[in-house]
């Protein structure tokens, strides 16, 4: 079967600052197809995405579309080719009716120039319509509508105008079951009307339900594209994580896990998580147990929730076998519990401050008497913590935003080792970190697990996890799909786990 | 360990202060340019009893933007400030004109009704924004009409008067051409400095308007940070009513409209910024100069009231646009 491709990519790549998104990226759409795109965060399908919908530009390679060059520079020259994105994030107006929504890119206009609100409605209705969505009033505010709606009516604006290709990304992050069987009916239909459509999920057996080729994607390359008949949802799960799994080799020894359970939760239960299995799990003293996942499986939330930084709807945190009410930040702190957030910028730092004061925010007793602050003692502890994890830095008085990633990030742990705790709870501990001081984080990880520090680690790299980690834990849907001990680490087995496709007995060594 | 060596030389006496000095050069050098060209351009600017007006004159205005510094260090705004400072000045007129006590009792009820008065209207202004998470833009502005409704409906919209000759000559009082009633606010700033500068509070206040969650995941109650924050610039409301009663010797509800905006400019004008964790009281100080000189010496050199405020408006606008270069500035 011969049919030209209706979209060609070819070696297509782009980098950010000398990260390269997409490093030789190729793929045919064939024209009335639903073609999936797969591959772990950050493996190249969102940037692929922003490319093709003239958000960014590409640096190499070739796009063509129906046979001819096709380069958007703004996502108004890719909507005109017909191309059309609904992004995982809504772009709707919450206030505005529905009909205004669908038509907000052209707004149709009376002779006077006026708003021609009947024929907006019309529009509207049959935009509707055209999806099967003829329950909705289109003079309703949006900000009434489940999200579900929300997301169809999404669909019905980018389809409202003449559009050939329509990229769902993520559609079903935010739906429940049924709404996902309406929105692939509505796939269907748009399938039928000859509109070719680009499928990105995390769910596989989505991509299985609805899609009838699958193109996966790994460390900004595309890796193969496969006739959904001819692969199963095993094979697509090793074409992520590829062949040749190198796994990074850890001291091994398990000589620093000491006697007993640090830090025990039982039966917690997350605002995020009202209705799913509630999680529980036992961390060992100088245990460094990893959360493996994807972006929204609930790793954060479970973080947040023990800190106290979220309120929690059930569950008990008990320390040292003894249980402790957490009812905020200072409660979990008194316990012994540090926290290192996902996000330094937005929750870890005071970027405009001084590092000798953002490394001292957490215990400030220390450093002063009677509620005065003793500037002295200050920079001592701020020399002594950022000496201990080799912190670069030109002055202590230097705003925490002059700091490199790296260091930034070593600020922020000087911050909780202050306290001393006896638990400490990393989100991403090394995103937007450097190799170098990668490593000599997990150093100073590993050190601390070997004076006893508890360690509970979320991180979105599995190669960091395999590397770091004692024993690791896998969450889908806000629960615990498995627990891996060392000798079981492989990335498909993380994957499979990750992406709900076993269910593996849990292993706790000793 | 080579902890040492990681000190740097340089003696630090205290970051923050040695920031805020830099900071507050522009503003510094603005000032004296001002006062250097009023000086040349009318001769009685610099007399001894200009000088003494103007430090009279800006007093009020110096107090209220001490309190409005925290609240807006915070990445708050108080907009009631002129209201409880009326409100504050008829509880305290209604306490120092009660029959049947000496005059130091009568003053001293009436300086703990002004400044508990003012503090009350603080501490609701905080608990309700903080609770609730609201602007306080939206509560300080209801406050603005309650406190200014309270204060009419106590004082049954008449103006009190006849107070203990001692609290009036405290009002008029000079030590070497300087008002006592400034010394009064002098002092406010001394101590907003230290408190800001030099205690875990002001530590904290300054790492709330930077990064409010950062703050309350190490574990302080941001609530309660807050809530103070309002209470002293309600705490400010009361001192500036005592201050304005014992100047004009009458306590009036319809005292101090608009002041409010004329503590923010200063304070806006001193380089703090408006979203909060970044300026200092230093600033604030020389904020409240700057209206003040500009005020006296453009009335002084002839131009009409009319004129003088078109141009302070002026210097807010340029103050900001100021403020926005250097906030970039200091970010690269």
């Amino acid at each position: 079967m011969t049919v030209s491709p209706l979209l060609s990519v070819t070696h297509l790549r782009k980098s950010f600052g000398g990260i390269h998104a997409l490093d030789g990226v190729s793929f045919e759409l064939l024209a009335g197809e639903v073609h999936a795109l797969v591959g772990e965060n950050g493996a190249g399908k969102s940037t692929l995405i922003k490319v093709l919908s003239g958000v960014h530009m590409f640096e190499a390679g070739e796009i063509t579309l129906d046979g001819a060059p096709f380069r958007p520079a703004s996502p108004h020259a890719a909507k005109l080719a017909g191309i059309q994105v609904v992004h995982q994030e809504f772009n709707l107006l919450n206030d505005l009716s529905v009909a205004e929504n669908i038509s907000i890119e052209a707004m149709p206009k009376t002779r006077l120039g006026l708003l021609d609100r009947a024929e907006m409605n019309r529009r509207a209705r049959a935009a509707l319509d055209a999806i099967g969505l003829s329950d909705v009033d289109v003079t309703t505010p949006v900000r009434s509508l489940g999200i579900a709606h929300r997301q169809l009516i999404e669909i019905a604006r980018a389809l409202q105008s003449e559009s050939r290709i329509l990229i769902l990304d993520e559609p079903t992050a935010t739906l429940t079951e049924r709404e996902t069987e309406r929105l692939f009916e509505i796939v269907a239909g748009i399938k039928a009307k000859g509109v070719t459509v680009v499928f990105v999920s995390h769910h596989l057996e989505e991509v299985f339900g609805i899609c009838d080729r699958v193109t996966v994607f790994r460390n900004g390359e595309t890796i193969a594209t496969r006739e959904i008949a001819d692969v199963t949802p095993a094979d697509v799960v090793r074409f992520m994580v590829g062949r040749t799994l190198e796994e990074a080799q850890h001291a091994g020894s398990e000589a620093h896990l000491g006697a007993g359970v640090a830090l025990s939760v039982e039966a917690l239960r997350t605002t995020a998580n009202p209705a799913g299995a509630p999680v529980s799990f036992d961390l060992r003293r100088g245990e460094i147990l990893g959360i493996a996942g994807l972006v929204g499986a609930g790793r954060t939330e479970v973080l947040r929730a023990i800190f106290g930084a979220d309120p929690k709807l059930a569950g008990e945190v008990r320390l040292d076998g003894s249980p402790v009410q957490i009812t905020g930040p200072r409660d979990a702190i008194a316990a012994g519990i540090g926290f290192v957030t996902e996000d330094r910028k937005e929750e870890g730092l005071i970027l405009d401050m001084p590092i000798s004061a953002n490394a001292s925010l957490v215990d400030l007793g220390a450093v002063s008497r009677r509620g005065l602050l003793n500037f002295g003692r200050e920079r001592e502890m701020a020399a002594q913590g950022g000496a201990r994890l080799k912190l670069k830095y030109g002055r202590l008085s230097d705003h925490a935003a002059s700091l490199s990633g790296g260091n930034q990030q070593k600020v922020v742990l000087a911050k909780w080792l202050a306290a001393t705790p006896k638990v400490l709870l990393l989100d991403e501990p090394t995103r937007g970190v450097d190799v170098g001081a990668k490593a000599e984080i997990y150093g100073i990880l590993r050190d601390l697990a070997a004076q006893g520090v508890s360690m509970l680690v979320v991180s979105s790299e599995m190669p960091e996890l395999i590397t770091l980690c004692d024993r690791i834990m896998v969450m889908a849907g806000q629960e615990i799909q498995g627990t891996l001990a060392r000798p079981d680490y492989s990335q498909e087995r993380i994957l499979h786990l990750a992406y709900g496709q076993e269910q593996t007995e849990e292993r706790i060594p000793a | 360990m080579s902890a040492v060596d990681n000190i740097p030389h340089i003696p630090e006496k205290s970051p923050m202060s040695f920031r805020s000095v830099i900071n507050n050069a522009g503003i510094g050098i603005a000032l004296l340019l001002m006062i250097l060209f009023f000086s040349v351009a009318s001769e009685h600017f610099l007399s001894a009893n200009n000088i003494t007006n103007i430090l009279t004159q800006i007093t009020i205005n110096l107090i209220l933007a001490v309190g409005m510094t925290f609240v807006i260090l915070i990445g708050g705004i108080d907009l009631s400030v002129g209201s409880v400072m009326a409100f504050a000045a008829v509880v305290a007129g209604k306490a120092i004109t009660l029959p049947g006590l000496g005059a130091t009792e009568l003053i001293i009820l009436a300086v703990l009704a002004g400044v508990i008065a003012g503090m009350v209207c603080g501490i609701l202004n905080g608990v309700v924004s903080a609770y609730w998470s609201l602007p306080s833009f939206i509560i300080t502005l209801g406050m603005l009409n309650i406190a200014r409704g309270a204060a009419l409906q106590i004082s049954e919209a008449q103006t009190i008067y006849s107070f203990p000759f001692a609290f009036e000559e405290f009002g008029s009082m000079l030590i070497y051409g300087v008002p006592v009633v400034f010394l009064v606010a002098l002092a406010l700033v001394v101590i907003a400095w230290f408190v800001l500068n030099r205690t875990v509070f002001g530590r904290l206040i300054y790492g709330i308007g930077n990064n409010e969650e950062a703050v309350r995941l190490a574990g302080h109650p941001v609530f309660w940070y807050k809530v103070a924050a309002f209470s002293i610039c309600g705490l400010t409301a009361g001192i500036a009513a005592i201050i304005y009663m014992a100047r004009l010797n009458i306590s009036s509800p319809i005292a101090g409209i608009g002041f409010e905006l004329n503590a923010i400019a200063a304070v806006i004008i001193g380089g703090t910024s408006l979203s909060g964790g970044r300026g200092s009281v230093i600033g604030t100080l020389l904020g409240a100069f700057i209206i003040g000189v500009l005020a006296n010496g453009l009335i002084l050199i002839g131009l009409s009231d009319f004129v003088r405020q078109m141009i302070t408006g002026l210097v807010i606008v340029i103050a900001v646009i100021l403020d926005h270069y250097r906030a970039k500035y200091s970010a690269s």
